[in-house]
């Protein structure tokens, strides 16, 4: 049985932000919830400037405490390692929201249920891969089998240092980073509004397509 | 961290609004006022017993809001009953635990409160004695809702189920205190009955003890965070700067009523202990609010 996990270099993200769209893309993600994005930061003064980022997504734990502490088991952990909504039991509570470490997970505004990175399992099941790590133009995402040590993320994962984030939680993810700045990993903005106002604008100022049923949309 | 710009990140929502905070301030009027219901019946305390049945039936009355609270913040409203599923039960789950908690005990409250309005002294206690660990876990367990999350350091801590229960407690007497002022003034009307100044002094005085065991608390945790890691340190500067927490739980919710129920002139004065029980409720309500909101504030991405 394989085990999925993934692997993001951060020598290669140039932040440009194609994984971000391409998710949203291939699993219709409403607007203001994101199951990957990348975080980054600026740092340093003229003429020192540099920015850093981190591709950020599910990073379907091996003692996820979203599982743990779902009051209906509706958050499972597949064989295959993929951490999975049943999307029909889910009943909305949020527990499992309030629980990831790492703000991965959301309530979808659409179908009211919780919702999160998959790891585009409808691609796994069907022989392809995720569709941010297909799109990568730097090549900066593998994903693979951990337990095929054949397997380019094994390879990579023998040969050079990973770091996931927040170890010390316990919750023993599968999505391991190599050389994220210290600074783009920790906390940021506090006291600052989280970019909920820029979300919000966005929301106002493009139009969302009307769903099925609604005037203008299809019948 | 110096001079760093965020440029873009994600900040998924709070996904519990006004009724969380709503559940757990039921939860907790509805298990302080039992508990006070049962000094009179369980513990003897004869000076109680006037408070017994109203506790016993306003607790009750609170329970019914409780799932009605809860059912309106999950965003799949018709789905509650999934939780009552015996093949779903999550034991690792602290909410598995409580839905189950919080179907039973009401049903013991109404039969307890049954046989305090039978007089029936012997069924009365043995009820009651059944009913407080009801009591007691159904507002414990939400404590632990709040305490095993170890994504926020503000709510990752062992005394969340021994706070909400002291909250709890001080929220219950402060309802009875109001109850029993409502009831004696209505009955004064008709028949000219006074006060019980004993009773009166009694709920004050255990008021005043929770009070103080409310504001330890506060400052354990305050002491704690202070000296722990950079997430508490963050987790710190948020609460205190956020108004809710800092004037409308500790300054309005638990100091205020700790001076004025301790000063004899104004412990004395109804008018007084009227405001004070008040600013008590909504004190707890309040923390509870803050606790849900604050908690969310600190970033954790």
């Amino acid at each position: 049985m394989a085990r999925y996990g993934m692997v993001i270099d951060l020598r290669r993200c140039i932040g440009c932000n194609s994984c971000t769209v391409a998710c949203k893309s291939e699993n219709n993600i409403p607007t203001g919830v994101w199951r990957s994005w990348v975080k980054g930061i600026e740092k340093g003064e003229y003429p020192d400037p540099s920015m850093s980022f981190l591709p950020r997504l599910c990073n379907h734990c091996d003692h996820a405490p979203c599982v743990e502490l779902c009051p209906v088991k509706a958050s499972y952990k597949r064989e295959d390692g993929l951490v999975l909504i049943d999307y029909d039991r889910c009943i909305g509570c949020g527990y499992c929201v309030v629980n990831c470490p790492y703000n991965s997970r959301f309530i979808n505004p659409i179908r009211h249920t919780a919702d999160k990175c998959t790891f585009c399992v409808q691609r796994l099941d069907a022989g392809y891969l995720p569709a941010c790590v297909t799109t990568c133009i730097g090549r900066a995402r593998t994903f693979g089998d951990l337990d095929d040590p054949k397997s380019e993320i094994s390879q990579i994962l023998s040969s050079v240092p990973t770091q996931s984030l927040r170890p010390e939680l316990g919750t023993d993810p599968k999505v391991f980073y190599i050389m994220p700045d210290y600074e783009v990993m920790d906390r940021v903005d506090l006291f600052g509004d989280h970019n909920y106002r820029e979300i919000e604008d966005y929301e106002k100022e493009i139009p969302s397509q009307p769903l099925p049923g609604e005037e203008g949309g299809e019948s | 961290m110096n001079h760093l710009i965020m440029l873009f990140n994600v900040p998924h929502y709070n996904p519990w609004k006004i009724w969380i905070p709503f559940y757990f301030f039921f939860t907790g009027l509805s298990a302080g006022s039992f508990l006070v219901s049962t000094l009179a019946t369980v513990f003897g305390l004869k000076k109680f017993k006037v408070l017994a049945l109203p506790a016993a039936i306003s607790a009750f009355l609170l329970l019914i809001l409780a799932p009605i609270s809860l059912t309106m913040d999950l965003a799949q409203h018709f789905r509650f009953w999934h939780v009552l599923v015996p093949s779903y039960f999550n034991p690792t789950s602290p909410i598995s635990y409580g839905v189950w908690l919080l179907s039973v005990y009401p049903m013991a409250d109404l039969v307890y409160a049954y046989f305090i309005w039978k007089q029936d002294t012997r069924m009365m206690k043995i009820l009651g004695l059944i009913t407080i660990p009801l009591a007691l876990s159904v507002h414990a367990y939400t404590g632990f809702v709040f305490g095993v999350v170890k994504a926020h350091a503000f709510w990752n801590t062992s005394i969340m189920p021994f706070y909400f229960l002291v909250s709890a407690t001080v929220s219950g007497i402060a309802l009875l205190i109001l109850i029993y002022l409502i009831q004696s003034r209505l009955q004064r009307k008709r028949s000219g009955s006074t006060y019980d100044r004993d009773l009166l002094s009694s709920l004050t005085n255990m008021c005043v003890a929770f009070l103080g065991l409310d504001l330890f608390l506060d400052l354990s945790q305050w002491l704690v965070l202070a000296l722990g890691s950079a997430d508490a340190h963050l987790t710190l500067l948020t609460i205190m700067h956020d108004p809710i927490y800092v004037i409308g739980e500790i300054l309005l919710g638990i100091v205020t009523p700790l001076l004025i129920l301790s000063f004899p002139k104004t412990r004395g004065n109804l008018g007084w202990v009227t405001v004070a029980s008040i600013l008590m409720i909504v004190g707890v309500f309040f923390m509870r609010y803050s606790l849900v909101n604050v908690g969310w504030d600190v970033p954790i991405s």
